[in-house]
């Protein structure tokens, strides 16, 4: 089931055209990297997809909504199958982890009790934290724990795993692999890293000079010839 | 929703040092400790000090309350991204803008109780209802209007430092100007010019006026109504403005 389609997407700041006709669609259940360089425009593409972001030109469908001329109150309606992971994320900083799972709850209206939640990101040592008191890796599993407290259709995750050690980098990624299976939620990601693509996503979207470059099944690029898709990167930008 | 986003808004500003000392804790302290200095003085309309600066004190815990726990509070969450965050998730904006004015008055009609209750046991003010009740009718329209001027005004910012070093300014300048501490009668002709500009000021005086039953509508009171009046459609045409840059 297609759950996003994006036909001749376009999108300015003043006179730079950062987006300039890009394409994009996803069923689903399917795991997305989009990856490109650093102003590619993979912020802006995700944002617009977030619905936070105007675009100039071209047609954003999701979940069967066209974006031009939603009403605002389909679009709170939308959010509530959308969820994200922003690079950083942050959240209100005095208050404790608890009370920011209480909180994005009355939000999303979620019937997921919060001890279930605590005991399966394993955030009981810190639900008693402040926020803005825990290190980068925990604020990303916090903010995960958020995200899959709507259990929604759509997460959507902006460089979730950046600056993140080896082995919170793995725990993070468990947690959305096993909601991808679980749940059967579709997750559009940017990454800089190369070997997550290739380990976790069942297709790759290169944004490149406002386009999208390259839009294929992960198995099909390395089938290509590309020792990894770290080195079909590299070739491409 | 409402009320989960209030009671934490609430439980957020409690555990802000920041907006505690400037809105809790400085005005009633100044209140009394002037008191102790100026306590004897009369003032202009033959007020005693209590008649004077009580309603003051009301206001400037009512600014401070307004102007940093509301006002620079939306600069904050604005520019740290929570925002952003708060923005993608199903929560409509009113419920998060009208917690936030609810938050408000609650803390500022805290602020006129606590000064109110003070000026009863430290200054043997007398407490008569129906003035106590037209004077927190009045309060809470002058609430209404420091809202939206404090919308405006920190709306034009992105950037925190700025909006902090902006805020501690203005504290200033209202503090000196608009007569809160000193009298601006007593005080150089450039303080009285500026103090005429501040809408504070004028905001202040309507209050005591209104607080010891005296507003009469003179060209005093129509200049302050005036002041506070265009300040107003100024604000309320910055927020309409920068609704449309979005």
């Amino acid at each position: 089931m297609k759950i996003i389609d994006v036909k001749g997407l376009e999108k300015s700041y003043g006179n730079l055209q950062v987006l300039k006709g890009l394409d994009f669609e996803t069923n689903a259940g399917e795991i997305i990297g989009v990856i490109g360089m650093n102003g590619a425009g993979k912020s802006t593409f995700l944002e617009i997809l977030m619905t936070i972001k105007d675009y100039d030109r071209g047609d954003v469908t999701i979940f069967g909504h066209n974006l031009k001329g939603i009403s605002m109150d389909q679009l709170i309606s939308l959010r509530k199958d959308i969820s994200v992971v922003l690079q950083p994320t942050q959240f209100y900083k005095s208050l404790k982890v608890e009370e920011l799972l209480r909180l994005f709850k009355a939000y999303y209206q979620s019937d997921i009790e919060i001890g279930q939640i605590i005991d399966d990101f394993q955030l009981e040592q810190h639900r008693k934290s402040f926020f803005e008191k825990l290190s980068g890796g925990w604020k990303q599993k916090v903010s995960l724990a958020i995200a899959f407290l709507s259990e929604p259709k759509l997460i959507i995750l902006d460089e979730p795993t950046t600056g993140l050690d080896p082995h919170m980098r793995n725990v993070l990624w468990s947690y959305i692999v096993d909601y991808n299976q679980k749940k059967g939620g579709t997750v559009i990601l940017t990454t800089h890293y190369m070997d997550e693509i290739e380990l976790y996503c069942d297709k790759v979207m290169l944004i490149d000079n406002g386009v999208n470059k390259i839009f294929e099944k992960t198995e099909d690029i390395l089938s290509l010839g590309y020792r990894s898709i770290n080195d079909f990167y590299l070739s491409k930008v | 929703m409402l009320a989960t986003q209030l009671k934490y808004d609430l439980i957020m500003f409690s555990r802000e040092l920041f907006y505690l000392i400037f809105s809790i804790i400085v005005p009633p302290v100044t209140y009394i400790f002037m008191g102790q200095l100026f306590g004897e003085d009369t003032y202009a309309g033959g007020l005693s000090y209590v008649e004077m600066y009580t309603p003051s004190f009301i206001i400037l815990i009512t600014f401070s309350v307004v102007f940093f726990a509301f006002g620079f509070d939306q600069v904050m969450n604005r520019s740290t991204g929570v925002e952003k965050r708060i923005g993608i998730s199903p929560v409509p904006q009113r419920t998060i803008l009208l917690s936030g004015i609810i938050k408000s008055i609650i803390i500022t009609s805290f602020g006129f109780v606590l000064i109110h209750a003070i000026g009863m046991v430290v200054y043997n003010l007398t407490f008569n209802p129906i003035t106590f009740l037209v004077s927190y009718g009045f309060f809470i329209l002058l609430n209404a209007v420091l809202l939206v001027i404090s919308s405006a005004v920190y709306s034009l910012f992105r950037d925190l430092k700025s909006a902090l070093i902006f805020s501690i300014l203005i504290f200033q300048v209202v503090m000196f100007t608009g007569d809160f501490s000193l009298p601006v009668a007593q005080m150089p002709t450039f303080i009285q010019v500026i103090a005429n500009i501040n809408p504070m000021y004028h905001v202040n005086h309507l209050f005591i006026d209104v607080w010891n039953s005296q507003l009469i509508f003179n060209n005093d009171t129509w200049t302050s109504i005036g002041v506070i009046m265009l300040v107003f459609v100024a604000a309320l045409i910055v927020i309409r403005w920068n609704r449309r840059k979005v």
